[in-house]
């Protein structure tokens, strides 16, 4: 009973947490809804785990909680890859950003000074 | 014909001196590039006639070997640049038999190799070990068949110089230029060249252990980006 009174209070939370977001329009009106429709089927799920059953069975995995902890991990892998890849990403643009400083500022200084003309 | 070698540098201010002397003697102009070292490899190069240019966030061998390969193509029209090493390992005059090929119109790029019969001086038996088990990862990974494949010391065309392109910044570039040579057809050779490890240089040179970190940067970059 504690779980789920806890992950339904969670929930309930996130999608507090989302609607100020939304009012205070800093996401859209999509992604209002698609992460309030997620946590309350995290709620669902956490009051009746015995829904997942119709999800698993129609999908032929054997429980409902199996077919959440497989998802878990699959989605858990791909943000993990997606992360890895973003990590890649940004230390390629660090190092460019780097190397342009260095190639830039030897430029600038194997120029000949400029003298001052002004009368 | 112009020749640019170019030198990636971190904390080599005691060496990098000398190595820079050694190359000037063979080379039209000298690029370092100073990897946000933390003693005086930057005035130390300046000092001694070379183009120094400072990456303010150390980056590696592999990025400070691209950056200084950047500069030379944009401001120095080098015909063929040289890769060299600030520790003093590698014998500039050396550099001539490079050159050779690339001279002839035979290669595009020519790599240094430290088992082509002149003996490298002091080389530690695990490293000799892990350098043989480099040359087969490269021909499993790669396709190409090379006798060293860990070498720094090698010299490229304009060509090969504009062609080959970077993308690994830590220690797995060596495996990457080759790499490169395959997917883009580059005409290559190998030459002998001597290199002297001593105690110094072996101090400061990073562990074994870098052979996994080599392995693991190629795999990954062949699998997964």
């Amino acid at each position: 009973m504690l779980f789920q009174i806890a992950l339904v209070s969670f929930a309930a939370f996130a999608i507090f947490k989302t609607w100020k977001q939304f009012s205070a329009r800093k996401i859209s009106k999509y992604w209002f809804i698609v992460a309030v429709l997620f946590w309350v089927v995290v709620a669902v799920v956490a009051i009746v785990p015995e829904a997942t059953n119709i999800v698993a069975d129609y999908v032929g995995v054997g429980r409902g909680a199996d077919l959440v902890v497989y998802t878990g991990l699959v989605s858990l892998f791909y943000i993990a890859h997606r992360l890895m890849l973003r990590q890649h990403q940004l230390s390629d643009e660090m190092t460019e950003l780097v190397r342009q400083i260095a190639i830039e500022k030897a430029h600038m200084s194997s120029l000949p000074e400029q003298t001052n003309t002004a009368d | 014909m112009r020749v640019v070698a170019v030198i990636p540098a971190y904390n080599e201010a005691s060496r990098i001196g000398l190595a820079i002397r050694d190359a000037l003697a063979y080379v039209d102009a000298v690029v370092v590039v100073d990897d946000c070292s933390q003693d005086q490899t930057f005035a130390v190069s300046l000092a001694e006639g070379a183009i120094v240019l400072r990456h303010v966030v150390n980056r590696g061998q592999g990025a400070a070997l691209q950056t200084a390969t950047d500069y030379a193509l944009r401001f120095l029209e080098p015909d063929v640049i040289v890769h060299f090493d600030a520790d003093g390992q590698m014998q500039a005059g050396e550099i001539a038999q490079l050159l050779e090929p690339i001279v002839q119109g035979r290669a595009d790029i020519v790599l240094g190799s430290r088992f082509l019969g002149i003996e490298a001086e002091n080389m530690p038996a695990l490293r000799r070990l892990l350098l043989r088990a480099g040359v087969i990862f490269t021909v499993v990974l790669s396709g190409i068949k090379v006798t060293d494949s860990q070498n720094g010391f090698r010299a490229l065309s304009r060509k090969a110089a504009e062609d080959i392109r970077i993308t690994l910044d830590r220690m797995a570039h060596a495996s990457e230029i080759l790499d490169l040579i395959k997917v883009k057809s580059l005409r290559y050779e190998e030459r002998p060249v001597t290199i002297r490890y001593s105690l110094d240089t072996l101090g400061k040179s990073p562990s074994n252990w870098r052979a996994l970190g080599i392995a693991k940067d190629m795999l990954k970059k062949k699998i997964v980006r």
